[in-house]
């Protein structure tokens, strides 16, 4: 026995974009949510808890769970005008952070989820970026990304 | 919060990531079998999430970290079934795979974050 195909598989050969939120995106979506979850809590504790130690620090924290959210939420409802600044914003994010985070370890040490270019999380922060404007650029072309559903569902 | 419990869970993780990643590495979607494994995980997850309630292991108790990380990884294995439902391709897999890890994950930040607020 197997789940029944759902309604939204599609054949992936349809013209123009297709949607940023089936095949692989949703694994994208996933790991976009579990991030904007952490770096939302994270930042909202710094924020609330120990915003006087480092104002800017803990702001940047908060500010990337919030465009972790933003990209979530975009790719996951198919905006993709509202997702490319999101991603575009997250890249220059991570990259611009992690310098910091090496140049001047005092203020910026451990106090985002880009420190360290997202060291804690396993690099993830520093990969995602790239995949997500690849995901965008290769959706927005309208070519399928991977071989069309199987007609009858593993075994 | 005892070592136990957490080793369980995330061995548990461990093979429902690796029955997924081998899926999807034979470019196949995730079938019934393994959302029953999925559900076993997750049961098991629930039953500890009790059992901590009822009967912290050491007297301590977990603050506000220890409890958002329990209940995100009691939604991510749903969310991924879910998924698998909708989703007919290897990508199902995918997310079964990421899911599996990330519980595993925070299976282990459990133990690390017990007793802090």
């Amino acid at each position: 026995m197997t789940p029944e195909r759902g309604p939204e598989t599609r054949s992936g050969t349809r013209p123009g974009p297709r949607p940023t939120n089936s095949g692989g995106g949703r694994a994208l979506v996933l790991v976009y949510g579990i991030l904007a979850l952490a770096a939302c809590a994270r930042g909202g504790y710094e924020v609330a808890v120990k915003f006087e130690r480092a104002p800017l620090a803990y702001s940047l924290a908060l500010a990337s769970g919030i465009v972790y959210a933003v990209a979530t939420f975009a790719l996951a409802t198919n905006r993709r005008r509202l997702a490319w600044p999101a991603v575009v914003v997250e890249m220059a994010g991570v990259l611009v952070v992690g310098t910091l985070s090496l140049v001047d370890p005092d203020r910026f040490q451990r106090a985002t989820v880009w420190s360290w270019f997202g060291l804690e999380y396993l690099l993830v922060p520093l990969v995602l970026p790239f995949l997500g404007v690849a995901w965008l650029r290769r959706t927005g072309r309208g070519v399928p990304v991977e071989a069309p559903a199987r007609q009858a569902p593993g075994r | 919060m005892s070592t136990l419990l957490v080793l369980v869970g995330t061995a548990l993780c461990a093979v429902l990531a690796g029955w997924a990643g081998w899926r999807a590495a034979r470019d196949r979607p995730v079938v019934l079998r393994q959302l029953y494994g999925a559900a076993v995980v997750e049961a098991y997850l629930v039953a500890q999430a009790v059992a901590v309630v009822v009967h912290p292991a050491d007297g301590g108790s977990g603050g506000a970290k220890y409890w958002l990380y329990a209940v995100t990884q009691l939604a991510l294995l749903p969310l991924a079934a879910l998924w698998a439902f909708a989703e007919r391709t290897r990508w199902s897999s995918v997310v079964l795979l990421v899911a599996a890890l990330v519980v595993g994950f925070l299976q282990v930040r459990l133990l690390q974050v017990w007793g802090q607020g």
